[in-house]
């Protein structure tokens, strides 16, 4: 078994793979991001990369839908590989929603334009039906009264429920978070994270880079450990939090629990 | 967008009234330094309000100049009985900024305690200029300015005597602003003027009141703009605010063309020519390009389209090609519609959909097509091409049009331009540098000496170029290279989160930069654009140099020239200073005004 198969229930198992990255290697000019990275997330399962400042886990979430390049190695999204092809990026992109660190609004544009935008002009929907959707979508994480104010009225923490319902108006079949709570006060981590859960019970495939410990232990399915750009260990929640089996992972957690 | 209203408990507490004489005390007298630099630069300023009175008022200066050429300065030589035209398309521009107003509630509230102070210094300075004026100021004008002082100062102390809470009580800006223009109509009517005229040919000079055919039309135009911008309020609750807007945007933009068609048109315009030639291919290439650019939209087939597309170009390209070697002639407007229709077909892709999306793109494209040829046909038919007609356009009708039409013309140039410059591609990378670094290393003058008067021996038979449209294409070729620089220091200043963002959601490059990237660029680079705006406001008195008649040719060699005002070019180049001022300080303000209204909006 692969490390990027590790941990992983028999059912789980034969699920359909969602996302497939096999060697994937980075470099940023002469520094190795990604050394060989091996993971596969599977239909519906929720995964959490943990690892140092520098380890590369947001490099790896970012291949994933385009926003770096990565140089050797192959990602395969939903069936659809990675290549240089311009309409295989829009295709992958359109399917996997991001929600980024420093959320990423477009501050000229409303609560409500800002989550209509792509799916009237990508998904060619009407605008009519594209407010609805967004207004539900809003309705489901909390703040169905902002719709149209500006980014820069909303707190952070409704900031980034306006990016993950940005996200979901696309209807992906996968959502990548990259440090979603890291550029948040801390009372408004929770208003975010509920969100998350929810959205993890509801049977999304999620990739989650995070700090969260809590949240790690109780949404994921799975768990990563990177560092120095390579994966150093996989597994369930229960295996890293009571019994890790690399001195790496053990030296990491016991840093930030 | 919904009106964004700040509750009355987040407001800061209002400004405290602090009367004049502690305003005095605290911000020119607080110190002895202070003091002593007050008194330094009061006498300073006084010493020069007294030398610019002594212009004024000096005994050379012959006033009648200016006051009997009111019409040369503002027309020039356009011929009397097609005024209605002017008048047409200036009440068409009023009716258009009192419905703006009305569209964006551009009507700011000022406190009575501002009005009252404002009028005050005003009353101040008068009294002060009756005090200072030089010895040759007649008597009947230095009482004058005693009355007006003393009224305005008495009206002040009265109105904030009266008013309870001077500084919480608010009046409306545009009242103020119709009482100015009031008083402007009414200055029209009871004071004479003069009239200066041409009559075959020669000019003709007439002391005297001024034709009813100035004061009425101007009185009219004021009573249009107050009239639309009160219907527009009133109508406001009835009618929906952002279609209002868009529809205000949509004619600030093709506005223009309505006015060449009524205004800049060429009095020995060829309607035989027009009909027989014109109307017939602008109609092709609106109907047939609408048609097509309909076909090629729809989703299935935007691998059509691109194939399609790149076809166009390639022919586009060839007319082009063909135009300089002098294959065989060609209009223009049609290697010009070739070119657009190419662009057009390649962006079906992006505007792909729905059969109402189709439908309203290709709607696009034949409202485009019309004002395209329409606008082409105003400035530069056959006609303008061929006959030497002295020119009909002239003073500050002419600085006007050709300002607004190339910073109409040149800020979609400079947004394409920008963007290839900061494009990933090398070639229209370097394409887009070597044009603004060329340009932007020549004078200005020289691109229009080059545009005026070496272009036409450039081109190969059967193409032409009026003087009009050779100067407007030289001003627009050298704006544009700065419009560019201007915004894509905004496009700098756009953060690479947002472009990640509109990546992450699926959105093709010509979406994210139309609906991402542009729009917050553009924000950023309003001061600059409108600094750019104003130069070329200001820059269009170079016209005189390549032949046009423009504000300072007038007011530097015509009239100095005519018979009875030999020799007097002070009142008249004073007079044009005020009118470039009164402009571009008009600008100037409206930008600051759109600053601080989109920051309102949206605090970053």
């Amino acid at each position: 078994m692969s490390i990027a198969d590790q941990a992983l229930t028999e059912e789980m198992a034969s699920r359909r793979d969602m996302i497939v990255c096999r060697g994937v290697k980075k470099w940023f000019g002469d520094f190795q991001a990604l050394a060989g990275v091996d993971v596969t997330v599977k239909d519906r399962e929720v995964m959490v990369v943990l690892g140092p400042s520098g380890s590369g886990k947001s490099t790896l979430i970012r291949c994933i839908n385009r926003l770096e390049v990565h140089q050797e190695g192959e990602i395969v999204v939903d069936g659809v590989e990675m290549s240089n092809d311009m309409r295989n990026i829009e295709k992958i992109r359109s399917e996997v929603g991001m929600v980024f660190q420093q959320f990423n609004l477009f501050p000229h544009l409303t609560v409500l334009d800002n989550i209509t935008l792509a799916p009237i002009w990508v998904r060619k929907r009407a605008r009519v039906e594209a407010e609805a959707k967004a207004m539900e979508l809003l309705e489901r994480v909390g703040i169905p009264e902002q719709a149209n104010k500006f980014p820069g009225q909303l707190s952070g923490g409704q900031q980034q429920r306006v990016a993950i319902a940005r996200s979901l108006a696309m209807e992906p079949k996968i959502m990548l978070f990259d440090e979603p709570t890291s550029a948040l006060d801390p009372e408004m981590i929770s208003e975010v994270l509920d969100v998350m859960k929810d959205l993890a019970r509801g049977g999304m495939t999620m990739m989650v880079v995070t700090h969260e410990m809590g949240f790690a232990r109780e949404v994921a399915d799975r768990l990563v450990f990177m560092e120095s750009g390579d994966v150093v260990e996989v597994g369930t929640p229960e295996h890293f939090f009571t019994n890790p089996r690399e001195e790496r992972t053990k030296l990491f957690l016991s840093q930030i629990l | 967008m919904s009106e964004v209203t700040v509750p009355a408990a987040q407001r800061a507490p209002e400004a405290e009234s602090v009367s004049p004489g502690r305003w005095v005390r605290e911000n020119l007298f607080s110190s002895v330094s202070n003091a002593i630099q007050t008194m330094f630069f009061s006498l300073v300023l006084l010493g020069l309000l007294r030398w610019v009175l002594g212009q004024i008022f000096s005994e050379e200066a012959n006033w009648t100049s200016v006051a009997t050429n009111m019409r040369l300065l503002f027309t020039y030589n356009y011929p009397t009985e097609q005024f209605v035209r002017i008048w047409f398309a200036a009440g068409a521009l009023f009716l258009a900024v009192g419905a703006s107003f009305a569209a964006w509630n551009l009507n700011p509230m000022v406190t009575v305690r501002r009005v009252g102070v404002a009028l005050a210094g005003t009353g101040a300075v008068s009294l002060v200029v009756g005090l200072i004026a030089p010895d040759t100021t007649p008597s009947a004008v230095r009482t004058g300015f005693f009355v007006v002082g003393i009224g305005l100062v008495a009206l002040a102390l009265a109105v904030l005597k009266v008013v309870p809470e001077p500084h919480r009580r608010q009046i409306p800006f545009i009242g103020l602003l119709a009482g100015v223009a009031g008083v402007i109509c009414g200055v029209l009517w009871f004071f004479p003027f003069g009239d200066y005229g041409f009559a075959d040919g020669a000019p003709t000079a007439e002391s005297g009141t001024i034709d009813s055919s100035t004061s009425l039309p101007v009185t009219v135009m004021f009573l249009i703009m107050i009239g639309t911008y009160l219907a527009g309020r009133a109508l406001a609750r009835m009618i929906d605010l952002g279609w209002l807007r868009r529809t205000m945007i949509g004619w600030w933009v093709i506005g223009p063309a309505f006015i060449v068609f009524l205004v800049l048109r060429d009095p020995e315009f060829d309607w035989g020519y027009v009909l027989a030639v014109d109307v017939p291919m602008g109609a092709a290439f609106a109907l047939g390009g609408g048609a097509l650019l309909y076909l090629l939209a729809k989703p299935s087939r935007s691998e059509l389209a691109r194939v399609i597309g790149a076809l166009l170009v390639a022919l586009a390209l060839f007319h082009w090609v063909a135009a300089f070697f002098g294959w065989y002639p060609m209009l223009q407007k049609a290697r010009f519609s070739f070119a657009l229709i190419a662009v057009a077909a390649l962006l079906a892709p992006t505007f792909a959909g729905e059969r109402a999306a189709r439908l309203r793109f290709a709607g696009g494209w034949f409202g485009f097509m019309v004002l395209f040829h329409w606008l082409l046909t105003g400035i530069n038919t056959p006609s303008t091409l061929d006959i030497a007609a002295p020119p009909f356009l002239g003073g500050f009708v002419l600085t006007v049009s050709i300002a607004y039409y190339v910073m109409l013309a040149s800020f979609p140039l400079g947004v394409l331009l920008s963007l290839a410059r900061t494009s990933k591609m090398p070639i229209f990378r370097v394409l887009a540098t070597t044009y603004i670094e060329v340009v932007r290393g020549v004078p200005l003058i020289t691109v229009l000496f080059f545009f005026s008067i070496m272009l036409p021996l450039f081109l190969p038979g059967g193409m032409g170029i009026s003087d009009l449209a050779a100067v407007f294409a030289g001003y627009t070729v050298f704006s544009a290279a700065y419009m560019a620089e201007n915004i894509r220091g905004g496009l700098q200043s756009v953060r690479r989160g947002q472009y990640e963002a509109a990546d992450a959601l699926g959105l093709t490059t010509v979406q994210r930069t139309a609906f991402i990237v542009l729009p917050q660029a553009l924000r950023v680079s309003i001061p600059n654009l409108v600094g750019q705006a104003i130069a070329t406001f200001k820059e269009t008195s170079l016209i005189a140099i390549v032949g046009g008649f423009d504000l300072l040719r007038i007011a530097n060699s015509t009239i100095p020239n005519q018979p009875d005002f030999l020799g007097q070019k002070r009142p008249a180049l004073f007079f044009i200073s005020l009118v470039y001022f009164v402009v571009a300080y008009s600008m100037s303000r409206a930008s600051r005004n759109l600053e601080e209204r989109l920051q309102a909006g949206q605090a970053r």
